[in-house]
């Protein structure tokens, strides 16, 4: 029958090449029994229809070859859950690395909109990239522990050299357990010794500088004034937080963890960054005497400017990050509360 | 399809894939070749297609719980199976936990 013989010719095909022939004329003799038995019960041959309809039924060649083949994970349930974990932190690493080196590559360069666009445009393929490897890492070792199972024991926590005693000791969720009182009143007091401390240094600058402070009258620089607004903007938000402790100690609510509070208290970090970062002509340290000592210090100050402007680029950055990082995580476990509820 | 006939369908062949590999090994312990062991399960109520069958005779001797020849039957060259004396003491094995099972089973119900 030329129809069978065409159906076996496609399934031959796609059958695992070591073995092909012989499973191809088993594969032949049983089809041609059963074919013989249907006639014999017809007491005519197939038509065409009804033979295609009975090669339907057994399916496609593709798949009845596959069965043949031996049963073949690109990376199998043994490896996965090791392949995931590793999968999800290398991804994480690789996107704050390349945040980070971009930042200080755009930083150091010419800051500008399109070199920033640039930049997350290729975030996904540098991503897809580091995905690829790490599959092809994990696959390898898979192909490697199926052809080999006595010599890979593919991971010892999953090996059968596995014990409990060698598990990790129980993680504190730092977040989650509610203040104690005596750190919210050692909040509370050590807050309000560095509030005061903050006000009083600017008038008495040995509070910072120790016994180096009689020196700042000899060396020719000095602060360009807008580093008077920021330190206003620390003593601000200085004095807000330390004020929201201590309504929350008297109120009675010091044993609450507030992410979202921690959470703005961060993003008001970004202010007085802010404000360095935009200070007239990037100028953050000035010389006394401009006139007279431009020559002799003129190349140190400008020096000195830009590398504090790279600094406070890079912290900008990372205090960008850990503020994303954190409203992530706060979304994610709202998202999650929610679907458990639902 | 709906969702709950594909979670049947799916259950239904995680449940029976086990029970198949049993039925073949029960049936072998007299000779077969692949088409009348099909015809042989299903005369006893065990359908099984083509495609599920043939290549699992061909995972369970190469496992070694079958052993296999080629010979010529009604002019014409095809592979018989049959237990082999491994698959005779699995299949003894398999037999307790199947009883157990079914046992358990029963029991719950």
């Amino acid at each position: 029958m030329e129809l069978l013989d065409r159906y076996l010719q496609a399934v031959k095909k796609h059958l695992p090449w070591e073995r092909q022939d012989d499973i191809f004329a088993e594969l032949r003799a049983n089809l041609e029994a059963q074919l013989e038995d249907k006639e014999a019960e017809l007491g005519r041959p197939l038509t065409k229809e009804e033979a295609e309809e009975w090669l339907k039924e057994i399916g496609p060649p593709i798949q009845v070859a596959g069965r043949y083949q031996r049963q073949q994970y690109l990376i199998g349930p043994a490896v996965f859950p090791t392949y995931w974990y590793v999968l999800r932190l290398a991804l994480m690493w690789c996107a704050i690395v390349y945040a980070i080196a971009k930042a200080v590559d755009i930083a150091t360069h010419e800051v500008s909109a399109s070199a920033i666009v640039s930049a997350a445009f290729y975030l996904p393929w540098i991503l897809l990239i580091n995905a690829a490897i790490v599959t092809l890492v994990f696959a390898g070792i898979e192909a490697f522990g199926a052809r080999n199972p006595a010599k890979c024991l593919p991971f010892a926590s999953m090996g059968p050299g596995w014990t409990p005693a060698e598990m990790r000791p129980l993680e504190e969720d730092s977040e989650k357990k509610p203040r104690s009182y005596p750190k919210a009143l050692a909040e509370v007091i050590v807050g309000g010794v560095f509030f005061v401390w903050l006000l009083l240094f600017p008038h008495y600058p040995v509070l910072w500088l120790g016994p180096g402070a009689s020196a700042l009258a000899a060396i020719p620089y000095k602060l360009a004034p807008v580093w008077w607004t920021f330190y206003w903007c620390c003593v601000g938000i200085n004095g807000f937080e330390l004020t929201w402790k201590i309504v929350g100690l008297a109120g009675g609510t010091w044993n609450q963890v507030r992410p979202v509070r921690r959470l703005a208290m961060h993003a008001l970090s970004l202010i007085p960054l802010g404000v360095l970062m935009t200070a007239p002509d990037h100028s953050l340290f000035l010389l006394k005497n401009p006139v007279a000592d431009a020559a002799a210090h003129g190349a140190q100050i400008a020096s000195a400017n830009k590398g504090t402007e790279t600094a406070l680029t890079i912290a900008f950055a990372i205090v960008v990050l850990q503020l994303l990082w954190g409203a992530g995580k706060m979304g994610l476990e709202a998202w999650r509360k929610r679907a458990a509820t639902q | 399809m709906t969702v709950s006939e594909s979670l049947f369908e799916n259950l239904r062949l995680e449940l029976r894939r086990g029970c198949l590999t049993l039925a073949v090994l029960a049936q072998l312990k007299q000779e077969h070749y692949g088409y009348t062991l099909r015809k042989a399960l299903a005369a006893r109520g065990m359908e099984i297609e083509e495609s599920t069958l043939y290549p699992l005779l061909r995972r369970l001797e190469s496992q070694g719980l079958l052993t296999s020849e080629w010979r010529e039957e009604e002019k014409r060259n095809k592979r018989f199976y049959r237990l082999s004396g491994e698959g005779e003491q699995i299949f003894a094995r398999l037999l307790e936990e199947w009883n157990q099972i079914n046992t358990a089973i029963t029991n719950l119900l």
